[in-house]
């Protein structure tokens, strides 16, 4: 296929902000995917020379920037509100909800000093770029919501909390977040 | 709430969407040798079956469809050149 390309000409002066970047939403969405393979390509790697040792480093990463979200974040006791308002922050591309089977009352479940909770994630960026770059779901790069999930909610609850993977599909997939009450 | 339907012309009765159904969505109908659908109401609506159904005999009406933009046939073009 033809790729047609239209050269932008002007004069630009570093000390001014451009007040047009260049390039339409085309242009974005296909650096965007190049980023996905770029990060597919990468985890990829960092799985193939530090093996198991790649979830961590994923893991971390995904844990910081959890822990940045969730300083903008109200602090809260309350794991459905905590829930409610992490998903307003990772928005429409990390799309999720509360989840519980039709049989369940709540959506939390108590257990000793934990609370339990299932969480859909339907819309993820990190599903479209393992599928785009042919990686299976599972893998390294999905510690990193794994980890934002527990980073954010350390960050506003206070508490610890551990994401668990219980199935991947192609349109949505269940996890379930546990919180250990009584600190860090 | 999410439908099912399983068209039964097509449904092979492997029952690999029994299997890997993380929530016993379905079973199999012995009688029949077709998969039948009996807890609908919850279906999380991950499509696995969808995905591991050989005769794609499956179809969810009602769910929220997650967004597929790798699909994109003119970034695939551009990228296949590029990577």
């Amino acid at each position: 296929m033809e790729i047609e390309r239209e050269e932008i000409k002007g004069t630009f002066k570093p000390e001014l902000i451009p007040k047009e970047t260049g390039g339409d939403i085309d242009d974005y969405e296909e650096a965007l995917h190049v980023l996905m393979k770029f990060v597919g390509s990468m985890s990829s790697a960092l799985e193939q020379v530090s093996g198991r040792g790649a979830s961590a480093v994923v893991y971390q990463a995904g844990r910081r920037m959890g822990h940045e979200a969730g300083k903008l974040m109200e602090k809260t006791d309350d794991l459905e509100k905590a829930m409610d308002e992490l998903s307003e922050i990772l928005g429409i591309e990390f799309y999720f909800e509360m989840w519980k089977p039709a049989d369940q009352d709540g959506y939390t479940i108590e257990k000793g000093d934990e609370t339990i909770v299932k969480l859909l994630f339907m819309d993820c960026v990190v599903r479209q770029t393992l599928r785009r770059t042919g990686l299976p779901q599972k893998g390294p790069l999905c510690y990193l919501l794994y980890g934002y999930m527990v980073g954010a909610v350390e960050e506003v609850m206070g508490i610890k909390g551990k994401l668990d993977i219980d199935h991947v599909g192609p349109n949505a997939c269940l996890k379930t977040l546990t919180i250990k009450w009584g600190g860090k | 709430m999410v439908e099912i339907e399983v068209d039964e012309d097509a449904c092979v009765g492997c029952g690999s969407c029994v299997e890997d159904c993380p929530n016993d969505v379905y079973e199999l109908d012995e009688e029949k040798g077709k998969t039948k659908v009996v807890k609908e109401e919850d279906c999380m609506a991950c499509l696995s079956c969808h995905e591991i159904c050989p005769s794609q005999a499956m179809e969810h009406r009602e769910i929220h469809v997650a967004k597929r933009l790798y699909i994109d046939r003119k970034v695939s073009n551009v990228l296949d050149k590029m990577i």
